[in-house]
């Protein structure tokens, strides 16, 4: 599973807030389609939970469900009240887990 | 004789009783690694509240495309008007949609540290239906809003 962080906008102050978009490459399978080839049915495999951290206190917690796009972007908003690392956590249901971090740098 | 057999039915009464919540944890979690996952809008509102009534709100801004050309990549966008201060927080937004097999598709707990109480994704959509918005306050009471999204090619299978 290859993840990102993207803040935006690029530079801001401390009180501000920003937009946090977590983006994961993720196949995002339901367990409902059948392959072309074979007609196997194949098998779910879903991200299904996704936590952020801010300097290791939770910020947003997700419990996500098959529903969600192939390749799914998750959007939040944090109110930035410093310096810190921004954490998430995510996890799919064949126990498959990466951690992605990214610098909360306010400017000012 | 009697205590004896007595005892040993009484054993085995325990041992089912404690081995049928395991089985049916067991199949609950298979479930979830083969999927696939189903659940109505109805069961999945009463598990989201617990009972408690929900009320169409103006303070939460639901944000879909009205016709969605490709059902496999809908926008979907949800924001609540809210302080968002240590008392009165959103505390859980939940994006649910109507005839899609599981219903759910994001439950997501905020904290006062967000700022704001937003929360933007791409879901699936299986055919044209209804995209729901269920919207948990600090003070317990629940809001909604729902917007019809008409989907040419279903995103499912």
């Amino acid at each position: 599973m290859k993840t990102l962080i993207k803040i935006k906008p690029n530079s801001y102050k401390v009180g501000d807030i920003v937009k946090v978009d977590f983006m994961a490459m993720h196949p995002m399978e339901s367990g409902m389609r059948k392959d072309k080839d074979t007609g196997a049915i194949v098998p779910a495999h879903y991200i299904n939970e996704v936590n952020f951290l801010f300097n290791d206190k939770v910020l947003t917690k997700m419990v996500t469900w098959e529903s969600l796009s192939v390749n799914p972007v998750l959007s939040i908003s944090l109110k930035v009240s410093g310096a810190g690392t921004l954490k998430v956590l995510a996890k799919d249901n064949k126990g498959e887990s990466v951690e992605t971090s990214a610098a909360i740098t306010p400017k000012g | 004789m009697e205590r004896r057999s007595f005892l040993k039915g009484f054993g085995t009464v325990t041992a089912c009783a404690a081995l049928i919540p395991s089985i049916t944890n067991a199949a609950d979690e298979a479930k979830k690694v083969t999927g696939p996952n189903e659940m109505s809008t109805e069961s999945a509102i009463a598990a989201i509240t617990g009972g408690k009534p929900v009320s169409p709100s103006a303070k939460v801004s639901l944000s879909a495309p009205e016709i969605a050309e490709n059902g496999a990549v809908v926008p979907v966008k949800v924001s609540v008007e809210s302080p968002m201060s240590a008392n009165d927080y959103v505390k859980a937004i939940h994006i649910l949609a109507s005839k899609n097999n599981n219903t759910r598709c994001a439950n997501v707990y905020l904290t006062p540290a967000n700022g704001e109480a937003s929360f933007g994704t791409r879901i699936k959509l299986g055919a044209t239906q209804d995209v729901l918005a269920i919207v948990e306050m600090s003070n317990g009471t629940f809001l909604s809003a729902k917007q019809n999204v008409k989907v040419t090619i279903g995103g499912c299978g």
